[in-house]
């Protein structure tokens, strides 16, 4: 009987045994299978790390290699409202000057949030963002200031659990966010703003993390974005049980890859001048905007190029859309009497005129397919060169007809006008050359006075600069070359020729009728410089609205080289509205005067002319 | 007379102990060998980590330095020390750079000709 009840016993032990076995097993099958996944990555999330490396964006450098756009890197202030107790005033005080975020704003950040989530438990917010682009050193200070942040009674003496709450307040409630960031600093502020444009943060999901991207907006920020970026890079790594990483345990360590150097053509020095005088300029005549564009002609590099009114890069939202525009290729204008050297050159590169041929102005009417051209000043009958001298519309225009419409036309478009010149800057038109099929009967007198087609004002510059080199249009160049951060050539850029638009012959008569211009005779006397002879067109062209021409607005430009025969500078100087003064050769050409003494001062570039200056003019050339 | 093991003169052997030794000193040896090599890679770590770091700070120190170099070679910021200065600095007058023509080196008389010589475009000189 006894046996049997051992028996017994030993079986419900038994299965008891097998049950707690059984229970064990199913356990054991329940995390290793069913839950495996989860748990897996649980286990990878407690001892594994996957960090994002994030690549220093390219800095943007002038000719000379001084650094117009750079990058640093930078944190992303953050909070956690549930560790921070009824402490936001307190921390808000401490954080604003550092953060120099208003008080009150901190301090509505810091308070928690509640929130219930689809399982019906309440959750606070355990992530607010304070302030981002902050640099090392103040987070550094931000650090030191919350651990000693006075709270006005000795913690020690507190117990175990309020001991633990203000240590993890002053340790972790305010911290750094793991992704970096990087904030852009343009160190001359406006200058070559329009060139540089700006830079913006996008998000992006790499999976493992959210990563804030610095990408480009505008200029060459938008234009190379994909060369200024870099790759990014990562490491897999171990943790201890405070998420520290254990070096020796570090997997993949990918080292991210910099972003290139992008070195521009522009000259830092030589946009600081154009830039001065332009605003100086702008004072003085109050136009509605002023731009300057300095091109070697030989090889097409810009060296400057500036928009007024501009913005500063480091906060670009700062100003209106307006400002933002880069004119000089987003704006088309009608180019007025700079055009007619478009026709003149045309016209004794096809041997229709020569410079000594004379024309009949008509003292100032002509009447043409039944209208009236008009000239500034009525003239009789003068030679092309001083039909270039003079800038005389009607003069032109008998030219214009001599060409006749379809060559007109062609010159016109082999001038580059009617399409992109291929700058690297994104926003660049075509501007708009009728097809021949289009035109009126009056279209043959109008368009070599600059009327009746559009363009931009680097198309114009560009094609000045053909003729400066000799008849072969350039490819505007704004990039030099790329570099790696090391400063090792990683792709140069060379001049491009276009094409050859006159023969070198017709380019040499048109400098020489371009000379005449800056003669004390010419349109722009103002241009003339004391050591070189200057040659150029002065333009005025009224400006068209709705409804026709608008009486009283006028678009005034000078556009000239020097030294005239053997050209160095290319120089457009554009005024839109001015408010004081209308004529090219009144306002644009004493701003091409001003910059190109202290351009050519700063090229060094030797003088060519050979006669002594007058005493006034050693004057002028000393003003600081 | 024969001598049982009881009575045998006390030889030791010293083959097992010495094996036994060993075998203890490589036991034990190669738990605090692999116990050292690990705080070998724990410090090595622990020091990459700071040179890391330092790295970092260095780096952030020269880029901190050369950004404030371009401010202070900005033309903006040199225009305005200068007229803060007072100093009366203006640029030369083209007239008074005097630009000296390079001497061009004429070849001996019984030197044989270069190939610059034969050139369809001899360099300019000056």
């Amino acid at each position: 009987m006894a046996q049997k009840i051992q028996f017994r016993r030993c079986l419900i032990l038994a299965l008891l045994l097998c049950l707690g076995f059984v229970g064990l097993g199913y356990r054991l099958v329940d995390l290793q299978v069913l839950r495996h996944e989860e748990l897996a990555a649980k286990a990878r999330w407690n001892h594994k790390l996957t960090s994002f490396r994030e690549p220093r964006r390219g800095d943007i450098l002038d000719a000379q290699g001084n650094p117009l756009a750079t990058s640093v890197f930078v944190k992303t202030i953050c909070a956690d409202p549930s560790l921070v107790g009824g402490w936001q005033r307190k921390i808000a005080q401490t954080l604003a000057p550092l953060l120099q975020v208003p008080e009150t704003e901190l301090e509505q950040r810091l308070q928690p949030r509640l929130r219930r989530e689809a399982s019906g438990t309440v959750i606070t917010n355990r992530y607010v963002v304070l302030k981002r682009k902050v640099s090392v050193e103040t987070w550094q200070q931000i650090q030191q200031a919350m651990a000693e942040l006075d709270f006005g009674f000795d913690i020690k003496q507190l117990p175990r659990a309020q001991r633990t709450f203000y240590y993890l307040l002053r340790r972790k409630a305010v911290f750094a966010d793991s992704v970096g960031d990087q904030l852009r600093i343009y160190p001359n502020k406006s200058l070559a703003a329009h060139v540089l444009g700006y830079v913006g943060t996008e998000e992006r999901d790499l999976g493992y993390t959210k990563l804030l991207d610095t990408v480009g907006r505008d200029g060459i920020e938008l234009a190379l974005n994909s060369k200024l970026r870099g790759v990014p890079g990562w490491r897999v790594t171990e943790t201890d049980s405070r998420r520290r990483e254990v070096v020796a345990l570090r997997g993949q360590d990918v080292t991210p890859r910099d972003g290139l150097n992008v070195v521009l053509t522009l000259d830092s020095m030589l946009q600081h001048h154009l830039e001065t005088a332009l605003a100086e300029a702008m004072q003085k005549h109050e136009p509605i905007s002023i731009t300057g564009i300095v091109v070697r002609p030989r090889s097409g590099e810009i060296l400057a190029m500036a928009t007024l009114p501009n913005f500063d890069p480091n906060c670009p939202g700062a100003v209106s859309a307006d400002a933002r525009r880069n004119r000089i290729i987003t704006d088309i204008m009608e180019p007025g009497s700079t055009f007619k050297i478009v026709v003149v050159s045309g016209a004794l590169n096809d041997g229709v005129v020569r410079l000594q041929d004379q024309f009949d102005c008509e003292n100032g009417r002509f009447a043409f397919a039944g209208r009236i051209l008009h000239d500034h000043h009525p003239y009789g009958v003068i030679p092309v060169e001083r039909i270039i001298a003079k800038s005389s519309n009607i003069g032109s225009a008998k030219i214009g007809i001599k060409l006749g419409e379809a060559r007109l036309h062609e010159y016109i478009r082999a001038f580059g006008f009617g399409e992109k010149t291929g700058l690297p800057l994104l926003g660049e038109v075509s501007g708009y050359v009728p097809p021949v099929k289009n035109w009126y009967k009056v279209s043959i007198a109008q368009i070599p006075m600059g009327h009746g087609l559009t363009a931009t004002r680097l198309q114009m510059v560009m094609a000045m600069a053909a003729i400066a080199n000799g008849g072969v249009l350039m490819r505007p160049m704004l990039v030099n070359r790329l570099e790696d951060r090391q400063g090792n050539l990683v792709a140069q850029y060379a001049p491009q020729a276009v094409r050859r638009v006159v023969s070198e012959a017709a380019a040499r008569e048109m400098i020489k009728a371009l000379r005449a211009v800056t003669l004390p005779d010419g349109t722009a006397a103002q241009a003339a410089l004391e050591y070189y002879d200057v040659a150029g067109k002065t333009g005025t062209a009224q400006k068209a609205g709705r409804g026709g021409y608008m009486p009283g607005k006028y678009f005034s430009s000078f556009i000239g080289f020097f030294p005239a025969d053997n050209p160095e500078l290319c120089i457009s100087i554009v005024l839109d509205e001015p408010q004081h003064g209308y004529y090219g050769g009144q306002v644009a050409a004493p701003v091409f005067r001003q910059f190109a003494e202290l351009a050519a001062n700063h090229l060094n570039i030797r003088p060519d002319k050979t006669e002594e200056p007058t005493p006034s003019a050693q004057m002028a050339a000393h003003r600081p | 007379m024969a001598r049982n093991r009881r009575h045998q003169a006390a030889s030791v052997r010293f083959g097992p102990a010495v094996a036994a030794f060993l075998i203890c000193l490589l036991l034990g040896g190669s738990g605090v060998g692999y116990v050292w090599q690990k705080n070998q890679i724990k410090e090595l770590g622990d020091a990459r980590k700071k040179r890391e770091q330092r790295l970092a700070e260095l780096q952030r120190n020269n880029e901190k330095l050369r950004r404030q170099l371009a401010l202070l070679r900005s033309p903006a910021f040199i225009d305005r020390r200068v007229r803060e200065l007072n100093l009366g600095l203006v640029p030369p007058l083209p007239s008074q750079v005097l630009s000296l023509p390079e001497p061009v080196a004429a070849p001996a008389p019984d030197a044989p000709p270069s190939a610059a010589q034969f050139a369809d475009h001899p360099p300019r000189a000056g």
